[in-house]
């Protein structure tokens, strides 16, 4: 079934289809429609899941630690300060290995307050065992929160769903949202080897001695390098069931491109204009989308970057004192291959300034043109 | 006078407690009293370590260990978890310290009271952060030295008063207990467990080595706290109807509390006279609370079922 | 059990990936790690002396019997006293009972009334329990002078063990100063017989109506017995040593009660005065006033130094008896006839203590009066009559030279009671013929002796203890009682038993309170056995099951020297 429906809604009809069983969320802009939309699930029967109206977000993370350690699925929503809230208790449901499904809308972090989008507060989460997939429309919202359960589900790791604040949260797209029935034979009900239970009296998440910290702690880094290969999987046993895939990264028009840029978020969707544009006036030009950030999809990355001449990464964040996130994220993957394309990092957009195809035309222009990346960072768009 | 509890032991010894503390068996008590379904929630606190470190685990029931500040929510997390499944006959309890309630863990207490959550909240008092090595939280008293408030300058400020937060949420039970009194608190455990919503238990419970106090003293030092009515056992239920469940035989003196524990070693008579006063005060207060009858006010009792 | 006896515990393998789980999930439980190792002191369960058991001349085990009383096992209550005195009918109504006088609970509210609970137990025993058999017969024989409680209790234990006990009296009943001393309304001559009953159910042989040293020698016994106990107690009244003490209406204390208690009335007029102020004294003013008569009590010193049991005295005043303290009698008034008129008194004062620790009166000069009597009584004390033991047999002072357990310089002749101590007490009596008879029966191991130190007051935790009234010994008004012979004391009913023995204290003596049990932090103390034992693999000697033992049964002791042990 069709419906003209906001990213946020297609995240909200992703966890209802899912049929989440246990939900706890704090408002915040511009996740609240996820939640007010669930609300009305919940309170109509569409879904039967408890719904804890919690008061903060590090509470939401919370119960749905506790919840997921029950056995039950669980899904909660967040932007920007309530996802730094939440900090503690992403590190706690990474490593008690909860498939907790968190949808991130992508909001700047304060001071001063910004609602607008960019990616600083779910890139802040980065190294905490979160897988991290990034959305460009609202259809592939909609179908990863999906996948994002199966995903969690099997390798017993939570997933961040994110999609950038109003440029998709509250843009209205047409979505194909999929029948129940094929929901549920794609995602049946899990059963938590592991749960609390009253039959085995154990304790979950002890003190943990020098002696075993570090073997649980392999443990996590050995679950994302089966994620790798599980949401690929999952990718695909999707595609049999909707006819729709999206892949760990996306390649467009890469084969012969002297030029790639990597995007992530709705740039894609913007990019991807731009590049259709060029190569009709035959620029060699293409477009990698990331769409997954942990675990990095390093094979993916390396095959389709290493045959460019050179790299343009934008990057809506920005890790002060460094450079942005991104642009770290590939050149440590491309590091040491022999003959490797330059990469030049393009910081642009923060604070939900608006990045227009004339910012990617600019570019891929200005990489064309550059002899090497001079720059650590190249700003786009600082007025000063 | 006997003591009867019940016997079945949902513990097991080998845990790490100190010699004599008093948290450790206010959760034998209390597990007594709710029985074998039941679920324990531990937020940071002397119980993260006592339960043993990984792959030890001293409790006969689940445990499920979680942050500092979330006990609260993360029982209504795990009570949610399981009655979506269906699992409705399982207690659980959130089982935290002073500092994890007082503190750094009030405000998803206080949520989860004003959502009135199906959990049993416990707070295990023994009036410092005794895990982190004895420094002041909100629930250790005036005049107490800690490690954070030396002897030249022992804490200021009184106790906070956790059981009027709680009443004033108007939830359905709130009640203090102590472990000279085992009954009276096996029995609050009992009726908060027949008690849907949240139920808040708030425990007195030594900590000899941070109250540089002589460990077999535990037992003696609680009976002390309530009969100089340092620490008064009472409950309230809906927020409106005291009742004071032990009432001192003699009037001691809380002199008399304060002498065996090396935390109070430097009060002079006016540090003593002044906590007299205060005692003496709250006593007063709580007798009137408990004086009041709102069973004839048909509309109050309306209410507050509401 | 112990809890590595009841569950198994494992160390989980962790070496490979696969074994971990994939987060901290506790594989085992906390009874791996043995707590014990930090112990600096052990608890150990250690029953001590308490004072009442302390102080009982017989070493009843009181608080032992008082908990068996609580929970209604009167057989074994009554059987565990017979181990140590075979009389508690008598014991229970006429002993002075050091055990209430001793007993902690005294400090916090009354004394536990042991003698009631005693009695009660005694009267049971009697009504119910048939009399012991004695055991296999053996070739050993006995000869013991004197019927009185010493030789009594003798009798008993020995022919209980199988020896061949014949018991010498030389007044036509059996009892001595049991039946002859004590009035009926303090001891009932029934309950007496009934006693007797339990020594002729042994086969103990009585030979009433002989005289030592008249109808049959001594040295006769020694070649006809293997063992001689010499139990004649103390029955000669002491002279007062003033003019006239031989005038008709002075009788003498003992002599007096002796006419009664054979249901003689001796003619005593209406105002007797009694002169002494021990037990002889206040039996002799109760009798005079059943017989009608009023007594008059004249005593040297005060209340504070009188040695007769202060309950008595107690009764004594509530019947309405005078005592009139600090006189001393001067001489017997008489008319020109002979005929007694009354007795001239000087006043006392007290000076230094003597001896006996007590303050000695002085007279005071010229404050001499004379009070009219019809008759007079002299209970100021009795002696021993030695004009019976041979010459070898050493004396003291006053009786017969023997120990504690009734040795005489002479192997196989003991003497006990009052012969040797000098007049004492029944109870007192019942020890020594009960030691001496473990020692002729082999069992010397089994005298008990004082500790210097019973379990204190202080050493108990009384949080566990309501303050509660003493149930009083149940009597009869005095109205009633001081018409006639009739016991006073009419005993406490089992309900009143059982509440009494429910406020002993148990000092020193495990009660299996639980309180041990439910206060251990570290679940280390185990009942499962039925007895309460620690787990040492676990208990971290925090020590608060000693500190909460209400009775200090429990010891802290250096680990270093538990191991030693």
């Amino acid at each position: 079934m069709k419906k003209v429906i906001t990213g946020n809604h297609a995240v909200s009809y992703g966890a209802l289809l899912a049929r989440s069983q246990v939900i706890a969320a704090y408002p915040i802009t511009p996740q609240t429609q996820i939640v007010e939309l669930l609300s009305e699930f919940c309170a109509s029967g569409k879904l039967n899941a408890k719904f804890i109206k919690v008061e903060s977000e590090h509470s939401a993370m919370t119960a749905c630690i506790a919840a997921s350690a029950t056995g039950a699925r669980t899904f909660t929503a967040t932007s920007s300060h309530g996802l730094a809230l939440m900090h503690e208790m992403l590190h706690w449901a990474a490593a008690a290995r909860l498939p907790v499904v968190l949808a991130n809308v992508n909001r700047a972090m304060g001071p001063g307050w910004s609602v607008w989008t960019d990616q600083n507060d779910s890139l802040s989460q980065r190294d905490l065992g979160w897988i991290q997939l990034y959305c460009e429309s609202n259809q592939e919202v909609l179908d990863t929160t999906i996948q994002a359960f199966k995903i969690a589900e099997k390798v017993l790791l939570p997933v961040m769903v994110v999609l950038d604040a109003f440029v998709l949260s509250h843009t209205s797209e047409p979505v194909d949202i999929p029948e129940q029935t094929l929901v549920d034979k794609f995602l049946p009900p899990y059963d938590l080897k592991t749960k609390l239970d009253l039959s085995a009296a154990k304790s979950y998440g002890a003190l943990t001695n020098p002696d075993h910290y570090f073997e649980i702690r392999y443990k996590i880094q050995k679950a994302h390098d089966e994620a790798l290969h599980v949401i690929k999987d999952v990718d695909n046993d999707f595609y049999e069931h909707f006819g729709r895939k999206y892949g760990v990264v996306e390649a467009y028009r890469c084969e012969d491109a002297k030029v790639i840029v990597v995007t992530s978020g709705t740039i894609s969707g913007t990019t991807r204009g731009v590049i259709d544009e060029m190569r009709e006036q035959g620029r060699k030009v293409g477009m990698l989308k990331q769409k997954l950030l942990r675990p990095t999809p390093v094979d993916e990355l390396r095959s389709i970057l290493y045959k460019a001449q050179k790299i343009a990464v934008i990057d809506r964040n920005l890790s002060f004192g460094h450079s942005g996130i991104f642009a770290q994220e590939i050149k440590s993957t491309l590091y040491g291959l022999a003959g490797a394309p330059p990469i030049y990092d393009y910081v642009i957009g923060l604070g939900g300034r608006d990045v227009t195809p004339d910012d990617i035309r600019e570019i891929i222009d200005n990489t064309f043109k550059a002899e090497s990346p001079r720059d650590t960072i190249i700003w786009r768009g600082v007025r000063l | 006078m006997r003591f009867t509890v019940p016997e079945k032991e949902l513990m097991f010894p080998g845990h790490v407690a100190c010699p004599g503390c008093g948290g450790a068996l206010a959760m034998r008590f209390a597990l007594k009293a709710l029985g074998e379904k039941t679920m324990v929630v531990l937020p940071a606190c002397c119980w993260t370590i006592i339960d043993g470190p990984f792959p030890m685990h001293s409790l006969q029931v689940p445990v499920l260990h979680t942050a500092f500040e979330t006990a609260a929510i993360a029982a209504a997390g795990v009570k949610a978890g399981l009655d979506i499944q269906g699992k409705n006959d399982i207690t659980v309890m959130a089982w935290a310290g002073d500092g994890g309630t007082l503190d750094i863990g009030i405000q998803a207490l206080s949520g989860a009271a004003e959502r009135n959550d199906d959990i049993i909240y416990t707070c295990y008092d023994n009036e410092a952060y005794m895990n982190t090595g004895i420094q002041r939280s909100s629930a250790t008293p005036k005049g107490a030295w800690t490690t954070t408030t030396p002897e030249k300058t022992p804490k200021s400020e009184p106790k906070k008063n956790i059981m009027e937060i709680m009443n004033a949420h108007r939830i359905p039970y709130c009640a203090t207990a102590t472990l000279a009194y085992p009954e009276d608190l096996i029995n609050k455990f009992k009726k908060a467990q027949s008690i849907r919503g949240t139920k808040f238990i708030h425990i007195f419970a030594p900590c000899p080595t941070g109250w540089k106090m002589a460990p077999d003293l535990m037992i003696k030092i609680c009976r002390l706290a309530v009969e100089t009515n340092i620490f008064p056992i009472y409950e309230c239920e809906n927020g409106l109807n005291y009742s004071i469940n032990i009432k001192p035989k003699n009037q001691i003196p809380v002199v008399d509390y304060l002498k065996p524990q090396g935390r109070f070693r430097h009060l002079i008579q006016k540090d003593i006279e002044q906590i007299q006063k205060s005692v003496d005060f709250e006593w007063e207060l709580l007798q009137y609370r408990a004086s009041r009858d709102f069973t004839k006010s048909k509309n109050i009792q309306s209410q507050a079922k509401k | 059990m112990k809890w590595l006896e009841k569950y198994k515990v494992q160390v989980p393998i962790l070496e490979k990936e696969s074994d971990y789980p994939n987060w901290a999930i506790s594989m085992t439980t906390t009874l791996l790690n043995h707590t014990g190792t930090w112990r600096i002191f052990r608890p150990i369960y250690l029953n001590k002396i308490p004072p009442c058991n302390n102080e009982c001349p017989t070493n009843e085990k009181i608080q032992s019997y008082m908990d068996l009383v609580k929970q209604d096992k009167l057989l074994e209550a009554y059987k565990l006293i017979l181990e140590d005195n075979p009389f508690p009918s008598i014991t229970g109504r006429v002993c002075y009972h050091p055990c209430e006088t001793e007993c902690n609970r005294k400090d916090y509210d009354e004394s536990i009334g042991i003698h009631c609970v005693e009695r009660f137990i005694g009267d049971w025993g009697l009504k119910k329990v048939p009399f012991a058999k004695p055991a296999t017969k053996r070739k050993v024989s006995i000869a013991i002078i004197g019927s009185g409680p010493a030789g009594m209790a003798s009798a008993y234990y020995l022919a209980l063990n199988g020896f061949n006990v014949t018991i010498f009296e030389k007044k036509a009943k059996l009892g001595g100063m049991l039946r002859y001393g004590i009035p009926a309304y303090r001891l009932p001559k029934k309950v007496l017989d009934n006693e007797f009953k339990k020594l002729i159910t042994l086969g103990v042989k009585f030979r009433t109506s002989s005289l030592v040293g008249k109808d049959i020698t001594l040295d006769n016994l020694r070649k006809n017995f293997d063992f001689v106990i010499i139990g004649h107690g103390a029955h000669k009244n002491r002279p007062m040593v003033i003019p006239n003490e031989e005038a008709s209406g002075v009788f003498s204390g003992l002599d007096f009660l002796s006419q009664i208690n054979s249901g003689k009335r001796p003619k005593i007029g209406k105002k007797v005065a009694i002169i002494g102020g021990g037990n002889t004294a206040i039996d002799a003013a109760r009798s005079c006033l059943r017989l009608g008569s009023i007594p008059t009590i004249l005593y040297r010193r005060t209340r504070a130094e009188m040695p007769a049991v202060s309950d008595e005295i107690d009764a004594a005043e509530a019947e309405g008896i005078k005592i009139e303290f600090l006189v001393a009698p001067v001489k017997i008034t008489v008319t020109k006839k002979g005929k007694l008129t009354g007795i001239e008194l000087i006043k006392m004062k007290l000076g230094r203590p003597d001896a006996s620790g007590r303050r000695r009166p002085v007279p005071v000069e010229k404050s001499n009066f004379t009070l009219k009597f019809d008759s007079i009584i002299s209970a100021i004390g009795e002696q021993v009559d030695l004009s019976i033991l041979s010459a070898d047999i050493t004396k003291t002072e006053w009786g017969v030279k023997a120990d504690f357990i009734g040795r005489t310089n002479i192997q196989n002749i003991f003497a006990i009671g009052d012969c040797v101590t000098g007049p004492k007490t029944v109870v007192e009596a019942f020890g020594a013929g009960k030691r001496t008879a473990l020692q002729i029966m082999g069992n010397a191991d089994k005298i008990q002796h004082k500790v210097e130190r019973p379990v204190q007051y202080s050493e108990l935790n009384l949080d566990y203890f309501e303050h509660t009234q003493k149930v009083p010994p149940p009597q009869m008004p005095v109205a009633v009682r001081k018409k006639n012979f009739k016991e006073v004391h009419t005993g406490y009913s089992n309900v009143n038993a059982k509440n009494e023995s429910e406020r002993c204290f148990s000092c020193g003596v495990c009660n299996k309170c639980d309180n041990c049990f439910v206060v251990c932090p570290d679940l280390s103390v185990l009942k499962d056995t039925g007895e309460y034992e620690f787990d040492y693999d676990y208990c971290k000697g925090c020590g608060v099951c000693a500190h909460e033992c209400p009775r200090y049964a429990i010891t802290m002791i250096e680990e270093s020297k538990a191991e030693v042990e």
